[in-house]
Formats: structure tokens, C-alpha cells, sequence
């Protein structure tokens, strides 16, 4: 071999090619500067919701498969372990390999399922989840020279009742994959989906109900607007201090309409296998997982906004006293919307800790709580509420948001259903468990029959 | 079935407070979280990272093991000529209650014996890992070892013949003497 004449094969385009190249860079160069300004120019025209939508979806589906990490970390640490940390440092990959698991695994669709249904399920539950998070107010009002903008997705001012009616949308999602499985274990976790769903949606309702009541609005944004002030210069008028007992029924729901324990029945993974997933694979269960994920959010966020004051911490208020959520800063803006999401994940932490410490209710049990339990005890205090905000109507409707006499009445309101509330619960009649019932032909036949319910 | 045969068992009244749940609810709360805070600030867990940590490298105190005592994967022994000590006596496969061990023996080609195993396996899948096999050999030919990690791409790979187990003795013999 020789070394001296290189013999190495030259790799290059033709010749056509090189010239269409040089000519397709050089229009490039030529037309670049004008295609930006284009550009530009066709950004400024993208209206700020949408730059919203864009970053709440990144930062939300972000969040929801970094929450799959964190209800396993909670769970090891609560059961004295210390969970995944052989992916990435100290575990913080795992959502990755999590995702490209769910991603490559086979997308297996049993036979005699509804291929339809099967498909729409994971999608609607999705879907669902994703709409809700249209009406949630992340930052007040953002007031310039050259625009005001409400920092919310869709500025809509029905919101809360947008979001009770998305999210009992989602109990289709568990319901259609649960039909749509052709597996009774699926199918029976979407019946009590239903049965349970059905029955939260009433004091979930209620709860919120009592604090629309408080401020006349429909408004997600001014019902957090309201709150953005301080009660005897230190206490934040958030609806958690002045309705703590409507606060906890409203939580107490949180769980049943986000299928979380101890109200998870639908996917009681001990009883139902997997309930209404139980036939899914591949992303389409990655999907029905990241939806219940996605809902724990939705459902902190409208908690957060309605009775932990969303955005307001003390200093983020804007310079008018009477219009707290107006500001003229971005920071601020900015700073709103890590409080608000610092809030709602307090809240998932709480979704999370409830669930690794309490045992799943009984269907029984389930029931009659929600209809012997909650939804009296939303009643009176919607009924206390109203009388409250009767009582001070005058004053009430001068400023517009709650003073501090009147949150130390509805706190005392509160506090008297609740006593309330105890004793009564000690008058009504026990229930009767252990009921025998006469079945022909069963061992207990003949004697049954005699005693229904003996003590 | 009369009356009186029958035991009716009432659950007791559940006080104010119980039956509110909430009492309990933050109990069993404040239970967890003191479990979370514990791991989380002091440190206390009991994870034991299983590939770089092992359990026989820990005082039993602290969740280790006794591998004095541990019953792991079998072996055959050789006697002093390096031959298989089994005598093909079917002692073993009689006391195994798995039914796990399969033996086929044949005439010895030696002759200190009357048959050896032509072949000798053990699914050790379906062993129950009680060492009756060990008790029952009159020659003292099959034992288990201490060791406990065994792999295998299929349940087949996992029936172990008597090469295997030979080349377990090989492996073990220096530091589990017969």
C-alpha cells in the first residue's frame, strides 16, 4: 500500500446538489432577517392565553409525572424506606424510565373489548382533566400600558361551576373503560365509580356552594381576589380560617372525586384487581394513571384558589388596596403562580400522606358517610352561611370581601355546626350491622327468620 | 340450626369522638408523619441497598443474617477421588417433600459401590429448601450451601443436573468444608 497518493474516497454531494445547496442558503441568508421580523411579528400576535395554556400544560404534565415519583417516595418514607434512587441522582430520573416503559411496552387490546370505548376512555379522562385547568386564576390581574390581562387561561366567569361540570365529566372516563374492558371486575370498579362519584359531587357542591355564598360570585379569580387581604393585620383572609369545617368537607370530597384513598373503590387493587384499568396496557394505562394524577391537581388547584387564597401571600398584593389582584410587575405575576402551585402541591403532599396512612372504606361505609355525614352537615353550613352573610348584608356589601367580625362569625358558625353536628350524631339510632337474613335452604333458615335484627 | 346455636356478636357503640372519624384520622396522620419526618431528618430507615449491602454482612440485630445457618442452593459432594460421593440410594427424592429431586441410577464402574447416579437433578424452582434431603443421605453425598443468588433465562435452565451440582461443590467447598 502506498502511502503517498491518497487513494481515499472523497465523499461529497454532486455538483447539482452543492449548487442548489449554496443557492438555498444564500436566499437563507437573504431572507432570514425578514422571516424573524415575520416571526416576531407573528409571536406579538399569539395572545397571552396561549403562551399561558402552553406553560401550564408543560409545567402541570411535568409535575404529574414527577408526582408518580413523589407519592412513591412519600409511601417508602412513611413505610421507614428510603424508595427509587438507582435512576439519575438520588432517583430524579425515574419518571423518565417510568414514561419510556409505558411508551415501548406492547399496546395490547384484549379481544371482545369495544374498540371504540377502549380507545376513548384513557383520552376522556385526559381531556377532562386538561379542560379544567382552563379557569384556574394562577396570578390576578397583569395591568400595562399597552394591555390588561387576567392570568388565566380562559377568562370565564362561571368558573366554578365550569369545574364541577368538567370534573364529574371524568366519571365517564372510569365508566366507558370500565364498559368498554368486557371484565367484571372492571366493570363493578366503574359501577361504584359511579355510585361514589354521584354521591361526593352533592357535598362537594355544597361546600363550595357556602363560599360562593360568602362573596356572590361565580368568579375562580375574584372569589381569590376577595380573600388577598389580612384580617387584624396578620391573619390572611383565607376561607380556610374562617370555614375550617367546610374546608374539610370540601377535602374530604377532593379524595372521593379524585378516586384517591381511602375512597380509591373503584381501582381497590386488593379486591378488583386493577378495577377499571385492569385491562389496560402500554401508554393508554399510562394515560388513565396520569389523568388521576392530573385530577389531583385540578381538584387542589380549584381547593387552593377557594379556600387557601390561590395566589395570596402577604407582599404579593397589588398597589391598589381595594383591587388586590391588579399589578403592573411580571415579577409579581410570576411570583402569584409559584405561590398558587407551591399551594396545590401542599395539597397533593396531603392527597399523598392520606393515602399511605388510612385503610380503604367499605362501599357501605362509604355511602353512608357521604349521605348520612357530609351531606347534612354541608347543608347546615350552607344554611349557616346564608344567615351569617344575611346578618351582615349592609356591611358586607359596602366592601365587598370579608371582614374581620364577620369571619369571626362564620368561624363561630362553623365550630357551633360542628358541636352541633356531635351531638346530634349521638342521638340518631346506631346503625344495625350484622343483619341475618332469611335465605331459604342456608343453615340459619329457621332461625333467622326469628330474630331480624336482635340485640 | 336452632336459635341458640346461634352467636349474635354486636359490635361495640363507637363513642362521639370515633364516630366522627376525624380523632382517629389525624391520629394515624400524625403516626405517619412522625414515620416520614424520622426518614427523612434522622435518617432512620431499614433499607438494606441490596446488591452493594448484603444482609449476611449485618448483626442479625439490625435486620442481618445468619448464614451459619441459611438453607441455599444444593450440592453434590465429591469423595477423595474426586468422584461423585452419591450412591444413587434414592434417599433423598424418597424425603423431599417438593418431589423435586429426579435421579436415574446405573451399575457403578467402581468398585467401592454398587450404583452410582447416571443422572441426578433438582428443580430448583419447586425445592422447598427444607434440607431433608441432607438429613436423609446415608454418605453424606448432597448438601446445601449458603448460597442463595440463582439465575436463569427459562424454568428449564433452573432444573439443575449433575454437573451443576458438582460444580457447586467446586465452588463452595473452600469455604463450607463437608
Amino acid at each position: 500500500m502506498k502511502c503517498g497518493t491518497s487513494t481515499r474516497p472523497v465523499f461529497c454531494l454532486p455538483l447539482c446538489g452543492v449548487e442548489t445547496g449554496l443557492a438555498a442558503a444564500g436566499a437563507f441568508a437573504y431572507h432570514a432577517p425578514l422571516a424573524m421580523l415575520a416571526m416576531l411579528y407573528w409571536l406579538r400576535q399569539i395572545p397571552p392565553f396561549v403562551w399561558l395554556a402552553a406553560g401550564v400544560l408543560a409545567v402541570v404534565l411535568g409535575t404529574v409525572a414527577y408526582l408518580i415519583l413523589l407519592e412513591r417516595k412519600v409511601a417508602s418514607w412513611i413505610q421507614d424506606r428510603i424508595g427509587p434512587n438507582r435512576v439519575g441522582p438520588r432517583g430524579l430520573l425515574q419518571p423518565l424510565a417510568d414514561g419510556l416503559k409505558m411508551l415501548v411496552k406492547e399496546d395490547y387490546r384484549p379481544p371482545f373489548t369495544d374498540r371504540y370505548l377502549f380507545t376513548l376512555a384513557p383520552a376522556l379522562m385526559m381531556a377532562v382533566m386538561i379542560v379544567a385547568l382552563a379557569v384556574i386564576p394562577w396570578g390576578g390581574v397583569y395591568e400595562s400600558p399597552a394591555m390588561r390581562w387576567r392570568v388565566q387561561i380562559a377568562d370565564l366567569d362561571i368558573g366554578a361551576v365550569f369545574v364541577l361540570a368538567v370534573l364529574s365529566l371524568a366519571v365517564y372516563g372510569v365508566v366507558v373503560a370500565g364498559w368498554a374492558s368486557d371484565n367484571k371486575y372492571s366493570f363493578l370498579g366503574a359501577l361504584r365509580a359511579t355510585a361514589q362519584m354521584v354521591s361526593y359531587e352533592v357535598p362537594l357542591g355544597l361546600s363550595l356552594l357556602t363560599v360562593l355564598l360568602m362573596y356572590g360570585t361565580l368568579d375562580l379569580g375574584v372569589i381569590v381576589e376577595r380573600q388577598a387581604h389580612m384580617w387584624a393585620g396578620v391573619i390572611p383572609a383565607w376561607n380556610i380560617f374562617c370555614q375550617p369545617a367546610a374546608f374539610v368537607l370540601f377535602l374530604v370530597c377532593m379524595h372521593a372525586e379524585a378516586n384517591r384513598a381511602p375512597f380509591d373503590l373503584p381501582e381497590a387493587e386488593q379486591e378488583l384487581v386493577g378495577g377499571y384499568h385492569t385491562e389496560y396496557t402500554s401508554m393508554r394505562l399510562g394515560l388513565l394513571l396520569l389523568a388521576e394524577y392530573a385530577g389531583m391537581i385540578v381538584t387542589s388547584a380549584v381547593c387552593a384558589a377557594v379556600f387557601l387564597g390561590g395566589w395570596h401571600m402577604p407582599g404579593l398584593g397589588g398597589p391598589d388596596a381595594a383591587r388586590p389582584a391588579v399589578t403592573h410587575s411580571a415579577w409579581v405575576v410570576a411570583a402569584r403562580c409559584a405561590v398558587y402551585y407551591a399551594k396545590v402541591l401542599v395539597l397533593i403532599f396531603v392527597f399523598m400522606w392520606v393515602r399511605w396512612s388510612l385503610p380503604r372504606f367499605r362501599f357501605d361505609q362509604l355511602l353512608s358517610l357521604a349521605w348520612r355525614g357530609l351531606v347534612p352537615l354541608s347543608l347546615a353550613l350552607l344554611a349557616g352561611t346564608a344567615w351569617v352573610v344575611y346578618v351582615f348584608g349592609a356591611e358586607h356589601r359596602a366592601h365587598m370581601r370579608i371582614g374581620g367580625r364577620m369571619a369571626l362569625a362564620l368561624l363561630g358558625m362553623n365550630i357551633a355546626v360542628a358541636a352541633g353536628a356531635l351531638a346530634v350524631g349521638r342521638m340518631l339510632p346506631a346503625r344495625v350491622p350484622n343483619r341475618r337474613l332469611a335465605v331459604p335452604g342456608s343453615r340459619f333458615a329457621a332461625a333467622g327468620m326469628a330474630t331480624e335484627a336482635g340485640r | 340450626m336452632k336459635e341458640s346455636d346461634v352467636l349474635v356478636l354486636h359490635p361495640p357503640r363507637l363513642t362521639t369522638a370515633e364516630r366522627f372519624y376525624l380523632p382517629a384520622i389525624l391520629g394515624g396522620l400524625a403516626r405517619t408523619l412522625k414515620h416520614l419526618v424520622d426518614v427523612l431528618l434522622r435518617r432512620r430507615h431499614r433499607v438494606i441497598q441490596y446488591p452493594e449491602q448484603r444482609r449476611e454482612e449485618l448483626p442479625v440485630e439490625q435486620g442481618g443474617m445468619l448464614l451459619r445457618t441459611y438453607h441455599g442452593l444444593h450440592r453434590l459432594n465429591r469423595d477423595e477421588a474426586g468422584r461423585v460421593k452419591c450412591v444413587a440410594c434414592f434417599m433423598c427424592s424418597t424425603a423431599c417433600p417438593a418431589h423435586c429431586i429426579h435421579i436415574v441410577a446405573d451399575a457403578a464402574p467402581w468398585p467401592d459401590r454398587e450404583k452410582y447416579p447416571v443422572v441426578f437433578e433438582i428443580d430448583e424452582l419447586r425445592c422447598i429448601y427444607c434440607g431433608m434431603c441432607e438429613e436423609a443421605c446415608p454418605v453424606n453425598a448432597i448438601e446445601l450451601t449458603h448460597r442463595y443468588e440463582a439465575v436463569g433465562y427459562s424454568r428449564q435452565e433452573m432444573i439443575w443436573g449433575k454437573e451443576k451440582l458438582l460444580e457447586m461443590y467446586d465452588l463452595t467447598i473452600t469455604e463450607e468444608p463437608m
